[in-house]
């Protein structure tokens, strides 16, 4: 009958099926309750197999690469970084890292590697979408200050600015040395 | 709905169809012989994790939305200040970064113990990612008050900032100059004797006259106002090279004259937009941890703990992403 089937919390037409009915046959120390109609039980029969992945050892491998990851974007900042005079190379470097370090969290830590097939429908769809509507905003937003008008242009602020900034900063510097001299 | 409301749609559809190939007799005779009709959810998956995840999918597009405008507005922009420029500490970002990343390593092991049924492992877990999570929120507590307190504000009635030096900001300038309240602790400030000031005070008052005669000189140019603007808060050409650049305003905290920072008022409000929503989401996060940690947390509340869990991921997901384009780009 497939109550019976039914009644072990897993499905048997899933797509990867070896690893769904891992707690069927052995249910891992987890109590035998699972007849029981509560909601606690059939949040713990998930449908994945608990004991089949994870692991301390697996969750401390992602945390340190995940920090070595870390550390390596923040090494974009530091001096020893070669390639300072052009930022395109670091901001390349640091997205990679950060996709990275996103794969390993929603992978491991959120479990999406052991889940069925239905993560792909939540996921690709949404990042789809995510991806669209930034590239939709490039147009208006991300063209805005090639088509500007003078008038605005008298207000808006200028790479000249700092520039102006720096060199009264300059200035500034050069007048108190000449102070100390005197 | 029952446990057993996990059984696939199509297999029961065709229950009898299947009924040759099913070893259904193995479990012994519970519902034997009854036909009971069933509640298919569809999805292999708990509804509360369905739900969890059909939010977290709305919340990537949220996020998406936040980060690309972010994204588009900063590289179309003409000038976007440096993070330097802003008093952004990039170390400060990298340890909350460090923060972030090991409480969801200490939420996955209190769903680890959990399951395991270790309740009291489970709940110094749970304990330690509250702990984390308020100590992410407390350094981000902090950053938002050095940037306050230079007078980088979302709005304008708080902020001092200034896209450049104009004739509009000599004439703010001017006009705080002239505030009662500041014309009171001028005077005060003349009155002083030098010896009763330190060195950086009886700079900063030199300095101070100086910015008075340049903001009110009928021959102004436009360099002289850049001077003010230096004078009154000076963007670090590099970071780590000034030292911090101390200006007038830090010189005397209560001044508060206008700061010019080139393209600060857009980096404002992407800032404070994009780490004010994540923090809302952190500070969600860790309510969700308190009242769990009310529970016991054993197997009957895994799947709790796995949904917060899977949320908690997220928020951190998104700062995976925050630190280096706020704090590196």
């Amino acid at each position: 009958m497939p109550n019976s089937d039914a009644s072990h919390g897993s499905s048997p037409n899933q797509g990867d099926g070896a690893a769904e009915h891992g707690p069927v046959t052995t249910p891992g120390g987890l109590p035998q309750s699972a007849h029981q109609a509560t909601p606690a039980t059939e949040s713990h029969h998930d449908g994945h197999g608990e004991e089949s992945h994870g692991g301390l050892k697996v969750y401390l491998a992602v945390f340190v690469a995940l920090c070595v990851l870390t550390t390596m974007s923040f090494f974009t900042y530091s001096p020893l970084w070669p390639w300072r005079d052009e930022p395109q190379v670091g901001w390349a470097f640091m997205m990679a890292v950060s996709c990275t370090k996103a794969m390993l969290v929603v992978l491991f830590f959120m479990h999406v590697l052991w889940e069925a097939n239905w993560k792909y429908v939540l996921t690709i769809p949404a990042a789809m979408m995510a991806i669209f509507m930034t590239i939709m905003l490039v147009p208006d937003i991300g063209f805005r200050s090639r088509m500007v008008s003078q008038e605005r242009l008298l207000y808006m602020a200028r790479p000249s600015d700092e520039a102006l900034m720096h060199q009264a900063a300059t200035a500034a510097e050069a007048k108190e040395d000449g102070q100390e001299a005197h | 709905m029952s446990t057993s409301a996990f059984a696939a749609g199509s297999d029961f559809a065709d229950g009898g169809h299947h009924d040759t190939h099913h070893h259904g007799d193995d479990h012994g005779g519970d519902h034997h012989g009854h036909l009971k009709l069933q509640y298919q959810p569809g999805l292999p998956l708990s509804r509360g994790k369905l739900i969890m995840w059909l939010f977290l999918s709305t919340e990537i597009m949220f996020f998406a939305a936040l980060l690309g405008s972010y994204v588009v507005l900063r590289f179309g922009a003409l000038q976007w200040p440096k993070p330097h420029h802003v008093h952004l500490s990039e170390p400060i970002g990298a340890f909350n970064t460090f923060v972030l990343i090991c409480s969801s390593v200490t939420v996955v092991l209190a769903l680890e113990a959990a399951k395991a049924n270790k309740t009291s492992l489970a709940k110094s877990w749970m304990l330690a990612t509250l702990v984390l999570g308020s100590l992410f929120l407390g350094v981000k507590g902090y950053e938002y008050q050095a940037k306050f307190s230079h007078g980088i504000y979302p709005v304008k009635p708080m902020g001092l900032v200034y896209e450049k030096p104009d004739l509009y900001y000599a004439s703010a300038v001017r006009a705080r100059l002239s505030d009662p309240v500041v014309l009171e602790k001028l005077a005060e400030l003349d009155a002083m004797s030098e010896t009763d000031m330190s060195s950086e005070e009886v700079a900063g008052r030199k300095s101070l006259a100086e910015v008075k005669r340049l903001v009110n000189d009928p021959d102004q140019q436009a360099f002289d106002i850049a001077v003010v603007a230096d004078q009154v808060m000076p963007l670090p050409a590099e970071h780590g090279a000034h030292g911090g650049a101390h200006g007038l305003n830090d010189t005397f905290d209560w001044l508060r004259l206008p700061v010019v920072i080139p393209g600060g008022n857009m980096w404002a409000s992407t800032y404070f937009l994009l780490t004010g929503f994540h923090a809302v989401h952190v500070g969600v996060g860790l309510l969700v941890f308190a009242i769990l940690l009310t529970y016991t947390l054993g197997p009957a509340t895994a799947g709790m703990i796995e949904n917060a869990g899977l949320y908690w991921h997220f928020v951190d997901l998104v700062w995976i992403f925050l630190f280096p384009l706020l704090y590196l780009f």
